[in-house]
């Protein structure tokens, strides 16, 4: 008896599941076989291109400058990636390195900016990049986002668990104290920096404000803004804009499949802004 | 803490050495934290907190971001020009729907999801984490198009499906139908954020030793009381962190969605207070009234956080 209610109550849930998971992935499925389909086969419902065709990916690449703003965009997300995981190591270090006066107030200070949305703050920051003449450039999308106070935050909670012993008697054995932290604290730390890393990626690849707000012409932009100009100017390219999303995609897509355990347990372990 | 290192102790003992080098060695080692701390500092500083003060400020002036000109001061006027306009009342109101409305996407479905795939027995239970959390990777901006397109007034398969099964005799522009346009973006964006919550929870189930079940299931409870006196107090401290999460930040996550489908549309009935901030400034090109509703907002969003800070710290059942 008790088996088979098991069985009933197994064969729904999977059900649901499948259900949940259509639902999670059919938009990327459609995106993937119309960016195959042919002209006339592109306004239909046909779930798979009864004639597959590359002449949509031939016009993305023609209608837009697909490769470098990939380019822009890997510059863009692995310089973020970078800049975030220095500022960030060197915070979470000071704080469980030292007992720094103030500590309370910094630790308020990243707290607090934590909170602040990029739409309060974008005027002043857009006016002073524009100042600088940095509209335009990757370096303009990149400096006003180089410190992530939600990677602080994080990482300054793994830093509080690395044992104090070893930093204690690295320091009664004399070691400087940037030493420390790249020969005794970063290699003992590798796989949680690692993981933070790939989650820093991921947003600074799909970063969507600021990087609209900085660059206006196609060649300056990374790719997701060249895509959002591409759908706004309403040629009616349904297939070709579908290719370049796919493209678009491609690398993050590529990430997941290759580190699928890293990236969900950094989620796990960091959250998300 | 200085005087537990050696050489210090050392240091003073020797007369020799003068005072001067003393006091620059004592200064060093003061300085030295902060010499780590001075990038995000300083950083902070320059884009985050020096532009929120500037924010404040513009929020009592009067610019329209034109190179040459400067602000002029406004008094209060921007706030009344604020709530007297018909669309700041809209957008509040829609950041409170969407704010709501992402709850069950953010935590309710996922809690279902966790719990049923944690059950699951073999591989199956990972394939389909997987699956869900694909969404939360890609960029607003790709979704944005994708959901554009299969919505699309004329050719997309969502009004081809239906005018196949019959169900509606004309296309429909959802997007700029005020009908369907708020509900898209928040189902599009809490499509995105299901992943989340489910991947969270399926690790804090994963954390619940297996004998508090055992015991419990001894003293006969259901599936359903076990859930209920079991699961749910023991994630309370994930549901209060990912709840909180949403209050903060759904308005952030529908930005990109409104931006993508609607632009705010149709006559404004689907946008929220920081796509507001945006048009004000970058559409309208009047920062005044952007700054004075960014700062409405940030006093509002603080308070709230603040008040959550507290409930969780008095209700959250934290096991370390």
């Amino acid at each position: 008896m008790k088996h088979k209610r098991f069985t009933f109550v197994t064969v729904s849930q999977h059900f649901m599941m499948i259900m949940f998971s259509l639902l999670a992935i059919f938009p990327l499925y459609w995106m993937i076989i119309s960016s195959f389909k042919n002209e006339s086969e592109i306004f239909t419902s046909s779930l798979i291109p009864m004639d597959p065709t590359f002449q949509n990916y031939i016009y993305a690449f023609q209608e837009m400058p697909i490769l470098r703003m990939m380019l822009n965009s890997f510059v863009v997300a692995i310089l973020l990636t970078v800049l975030q995981l220095v500022t960030s190591i060197l915070t979470s270090y000071a704080l469980v390195r030292w007992q720094v006066k103030g500590a309370t107030i910094i630790y308020t200070i990243l707290s607090l900016s934590w909170l602040i949305p990029m739409q309060v703050i974008m005027i002043p920051n857009y006016v002073l990049i524009n100042q600088l003449g940095l509209n335009e450039t990757l370096i303009g999308i990149v400096i006003p986002l180089s410190v992530s106070t939600f990677a602080i935050l994080s990482l300054y909670q793994s830093f509080r668990s690395f044992p104090q012993g070893l930093i204690e008697s690295a320091r009664l054995d004399g070691e400087k104290d940037f030493y420390i932290l790249v020969k005794i604290i970063l290699p003992n730390m590798k796989s949680t920096v690692a993981s933070l890393g790939i989650l820093l990626f991921i947003s600074g690849w799909n970063e969507y404000l600021w990087p609209m707000l900085i660059t206006t012409e196609m060649e300056n932009s990374p790719i997701q803004i060249g895509l959002r100009s591409f759908v706004n100017s309403d040629v009616n390219m349904w297939g070709s804009l579908m290719a370049a999303t796919t493209i678009s995609c491609l690398p993050i897509l590529l990430i997941y499949f290759l580190l699928r355990k890293h990236i969900i347990e950094s989620f796990v372990r960091y959250g998300i802004k | 803490m200085r005087n537990n290192q050696g050489n210090s102790i050392g240091v003073s003992t020797l007369d020799s050495v003068p005072a001067k080098k003393l006091a620059a060695k004592k200064l060093r080692l003061f300085a030295k934290p902060y010499l780590y701390l001075l990038p995000t500092l300083l950083l902070l500083w320059i884009w985050m907190y020096y532009p929120l003060f500037s924010t404040f400020s513009l929020a009592f002036q009067k610019w329209g971001m034109v190179p040459g000109t400067v602000p002029s001061p406004v008094g209060f006027e921007n706030f009344v020009r604020l709530l007297t306009s018909k669309d700041f009342g809209i957008s509040i109101l829609n950041t409170v729907f969407y704010t709501v409305g992402i709850i069950p996407f953010s935590i309710i479905i996922p809690l279902i999801l966790a719990v049923a795939t944690h059950n699951m027995q073999g591989k199956m239970k990972n394939v389909y984490r997987a699956m869900f959390f694909i969404p939360l990777i890609l960029a607003p901006v790709s979704d944005g198009a994708i959901w554009r397109w299969m919505f699309h007034p004329t050719n997309g398969l969502v009004n081809n499906l239906l005018l196949d099964l019959g169900i509606i005799q004309t296309n429909i522009a959802f997007f700029s139908d005020p009908l369907f346009a708020k509900w898209l973006i928040l189902f599009i964006t809490g499509w995105k954020m299901m992943g989340f919550g489910t991947i969270l929870f399926s690790a804090a189930l994963t954390g619940i030793s297996k004998d508090y079940y055992e015991a419990i299931s001894l003293d006969g409870a259901s599936r359903f009381q076990q859930f209920k006196d079991l699961t749910l107090p023991l994630l309370s401290p994930m549901i209060l962190l990912i709840l909180m999460m949403s209050l903060l930040f759904s308005s952030q996550w529908t930005f990109a969605y409104i931006d993508m489908l609607t632009r705010g549309g149709p006559f404004g009935t689907s946008t929220n207070i920081y796509y507001e901030m945006y048009k004000y400034g970058f559409a309208n090109m009047d920062v005044g009234l952007s700054a004075a509703a960014a700062l409405m907002f940030f006093v509002v969003f603080g308070i709230i956080a603040f008040v959550f800070n507290l409930f969780s710290k008095k209700y959250a059942f934290y096991d370390n």
